[in-house]
């Protein structure tokens, strides 16, 4: 296995959204059209992650010594190595690849349960589908699996102008990421790399100007109930069946052999 | 009713005491063939070789089935609860457990198991074993009713932590419902001696005989059954001592 990960360096960006757009085009999602563009009082646009917008950037207002600033983040898939979406998908539409072990998604394989956008610990994975009848899918980056596995870079990365977007072996990425750390610490004392020590090491690494929780990050995120749910309960129940059915087996074979129906009034 | 024994000239005359009545009989059947696509469904979250089946259009059109068959599970009980009250409310009186239900296990066992006729303490309209199943169908169907449609109309509504927890709830009354199926469906349909279980989901009708014994309680009246009850066991303590001696 050679695990990848992209590290995104808040830093450097400039939050010029080229990487949304680039997303948007290699994957052919909508844009939002005109009409329904609000102005929230925010440069922040698109709002939010949706089935149709897998990355943006996240604009923060943040006072720094009295002086107003704005925190960038580029919001997206963080790519778990020990992910809760792929723990609780019943399709295996999301998985690990098994080479670059970033979370894949088969859509077709999706069913529109929609577990991975309840569990995800990030609430990442966006699902679309009819309330009344459930039918729809589940969406989310995935790193541009059909670029990444053909030697390219994920669209984002490609076309990021201020270089604050990098792509490659995880253990270079986290490296880099230290050395930016370092770098920035003049400007952004606060300044850490988000992201090499959780969940297994996630896929998605981030150079943060400011602590992980001014940006709304967990800390130290994790998914116990999901664990539960799949390694115990699910298992338990299965179990249970089981020994019910051959408990019930065997006391009808005791009973056969013991109760004599003509004696029976 | 009465038959003619073949090659005799006895006769057998059975008579039936009404135990269930037709809205009583149609909520058991229509709930009953509302439960199993549900568990049928979802069983591919459960048994590893029917994964297959929860993916893609396949999944699809089974969570479809889930849904329109909850609707039933749900409709059901929520029709016969509107059309009788008071029945309802007799039912759930009925569930109220006694001292006797201990004895009434320590007696089942060998019951059910070995056919020996101990003498049942009195048990009225409803016996241990089927007040603990009805306790734990009518709490699982409320469960699951809470649970699937917090599931299937709260999903990104709800804060996940609450969807999450309803995921598992939904299992453990799963987990409780399903095993009390299969002790059910043994003692109704497959136990040698509880024949007469059927009949009386299919026709409403228990014979004196089986009432007398099995539900001595709603038979004679508490009271009496109780006497009656006490003064048999009065009777084999000091025979069972006569032999001692």
């Amino acid at each position: 296995m050679n695990k990848k990960a992209m590290l995104y360096d808040s830093t450097r960006c400039t939050a010029c959204r080229g990487c949304q757009v680039a997303c948007k085009q290699w994957n052919d999602r909508e844009g939002i059209q005109y009409s329904k563009t609000r102005n929230t009082g925010s440069y922040q646009n698109p709002p939010a992650l949706s089935p149709q917008t897998w990355t943006f950037i996240s604009f923060q207002e943040h006072q720094n010594n009295g002086n107003f600033e704005w925190l960038f983040l580029k919001r997206g898939c963080f790519h778990c190595h020990n992910a809760a979406c792929v723990e609780v998908c019943p399709t295996r539409a999301l998985k690990h690849d098994p080479v670059t072990d970033i979370v894949t998604f088969e859509p077709e394989l999706c069913n529109g349960c929609g577990y991975c956008s309840q569990f995800c610990p990030f609430h990442i994975p966006k699902l679309e589908s009819n309330v009344v009848t459930g039918e729809g899918k589940s969406s989310k980056c995935n790193f541009c699996q059909d670029r990444t596995s053909n030697g390219g870079l994920p669209a984002c990365v490609q076309t990021c102008t201020a270089g604050a977007l990098s792509y490659g072996d995880w253990d270079d990425m986290v490296a880099l990421g230290q050395a930016r750390v370092e770098a920035a610490k003049a400007r952004f004392p606060n300044a850490n790399l988000y992201g090499a020590s959780i969940l297994g090491g996630l896929g998605q690494l981030y150079v943060l100007a400011e602590a992980p929780s001014v940006y709304g990050l967990p800390e130290n995120p994790t998914y116990e109930v999901a664990r539960i749910w799949q390694e115990i309960v699910q298992p338990v129940a299965g179990i249970s069946f089981g020994v019910g059915l051959l408990g019930v087996a065997i006391a009808w074979i005791i009973a056969r052999r013991n109760i004599r129906m003509e004696e029976v009034e | 009713m009465s038959l003619k024994l073949k090659d005799s000239g006895s006769m057998i005359t059975i008579r039936w005491i009404p135990r269930y009545d037709g809205m009583e009989r149609f909520l058991h059947w229509a709930h009953t063939a509302a439960f199993f696509p549900l568990v049928i469904t979802g069983m591919v979250l459960f048994i590893p070789f029917l994964a297959p089946l929860a993916q893609g259009e396949a999944g699809q059109l089974i969570r479809l089935i889930h849904r329109i068959a909850a609707v039933f599970f749900i409709a059901v009980p929520i029709l016969y609860a509107l059309f009788r009250p008071r029945r309802l409310l007799n039912t759930l009186r009925d569930l109220r457990f006694s001292r006797y239900d201990i004895e009434w296990v320590k007696a089942a066992v060998p019951y059910y198991l070995l056919g020996k006729h101990r003498d049942m303490p009195p048990q009225g309209r409803f016996n241990t074993g089927e007040k603990l199943n009805v306790i734990v169908l009518v709490t699982g169907t409320i469960v699951f009713s809470i649970t699937g449609l917090v599931m299937w109309f709260g999903k990104g509504i709800v804060p996940p932590e609450l969807f999450r927890a309803m995921v598992i709830i939904h299992d453990l009354a799963m987990i409780a419902t399903v095993n009390m199926f299969i002790i059910h469906f043994y003692l109704a349909v497959a136990h040698p001696l509880m024949w007469q279980s059927l009949v009386s989901m299919r026709f409403g009708m228990i014979s004196e005989s089986y009432a007398r014994e099995h539900h001595s309680a709603w038979y004679y009246g508490e009271e009496r059954a109780r006497k009656l009850y006490e003064e048999r066991k009065k009777a084999a303590a000091s025979e069972a001592g006569g032999h001692g001696g």
